[in-house]
């Protein structure tokens, strides 16, 4: 009990759970979790009551087909874990910029947060899209397999990752 | 049915494990890019190495057959990680 209300665990030993997680997913249903592809899903399904035609695509008809999948299930159970995991903590808090770092290097401007995270979620997204998963999905999903995907997916997210932080905090970096 | 639930408690223990390790919050993610907390690489290639030993092991086993992997198309891969890279660093998701 104890455990469960620490703010923080050690990166290894929540490494550890998320492992035994994949574990437990792929021996149990087959399905290896991922968190960017539910977006997907229901974005199509979005698309598909308000613009048929966006939908009528390769790319939403065998690749990410919209509906309420399994991925839809993990990312519900992923906003309600991380929310007990806060609660638990105390570290629950309703905040328009939540980042004590982010204040400091940025300043508290909200449409300036608000901005880079629209975005920056948009981003990830499509970039999730094109390479074919997320961090979770993909570079976890399928390192764990070996898969050259994930490997290429890591690389390229520090290439791209790096620089993009050097040029926001500049000196501070 | 059972696929549905069932996804939705490993979601559960997929979200209390990042919080847990504070990967919700903004400056772990982009501190991993700047090199100054690299709590983002141990965690997730504690998971890496846990989920490969657990999956091979079962799979020794014969108890469980591997699920389709991720393709790989190097273009694709390589381009979409780069995107992804840019939108992490700064959303920090």
């Amino acid at each position: 009990m104890k455990l469960l209300k620490q703010k923080e665990w050690s990166p290894y030993l929540a490494g550890t759970l998320l492992g035994l997680v994949y574990v437990t997913s792929i021996a149990v249903t087959g399905i290896i979790p991922g968190a960017s592809g539910a977006f997907e899903n229901v974005g199509g399904l979005i698309a598909q009551a308000l613009y048929p035609d966006l939908v009528k695509n390769t790319y939403f008809q065998f690749v990410m087909p919209p509906g309420i999948t399994t991925a839809v299930m993990i990312l519900l159970g992923i906003f309600i874990g991380a929310f007990v995991s806060a609660k638990l903590s105390g570290e629950f808090k309703w905040q328009r910029v939540s980042d004590s770092q982010w204040t400091r290097v940025f300043g508290n401007s909200v449409w300036k947060r608000w901005l880079v995270l629209f975005i920056g979620g948009i981003l990830l997204e499509f970039g999730a899209g094109i390479a074919g998963g997320c961090t979770s999905g993909l570079a976890i999903g399928g390192g764990l397999f070996l898969a050259p995907s994930a490997f290429v997916f890591i690389a390229a997210m520090f290439i791209s990752g790096i620089p993009t932080a050097l040029l926001m905090y500049r000196r501070k970096f | 049915m059972f696929e549905m639930l069932f996804s939705l408690v490993m979601g559960f223990f997929f979200g209390f494990a990042l919080q847990k390790a504070g990967l919700g919050k903004y400056h772990k993610i982009v501190n991993v890019f700047r090199f100054t907390d690299l709590a983002v690489l141990k965690f997730m290639l504690t998971t890496l190495a846990v989920a490969m030993v657990g999956v091979f092991a079962l799979y020794t086993l014969g108890i469980v057959a591997l699920p389709n992997i991720p393709a790989t198309y190097l273009v694709g891969n390589l381009v979409g990680g780069l995107i992804f890279g840019v939108g992490m660093a700064g959303a920090g998701f």
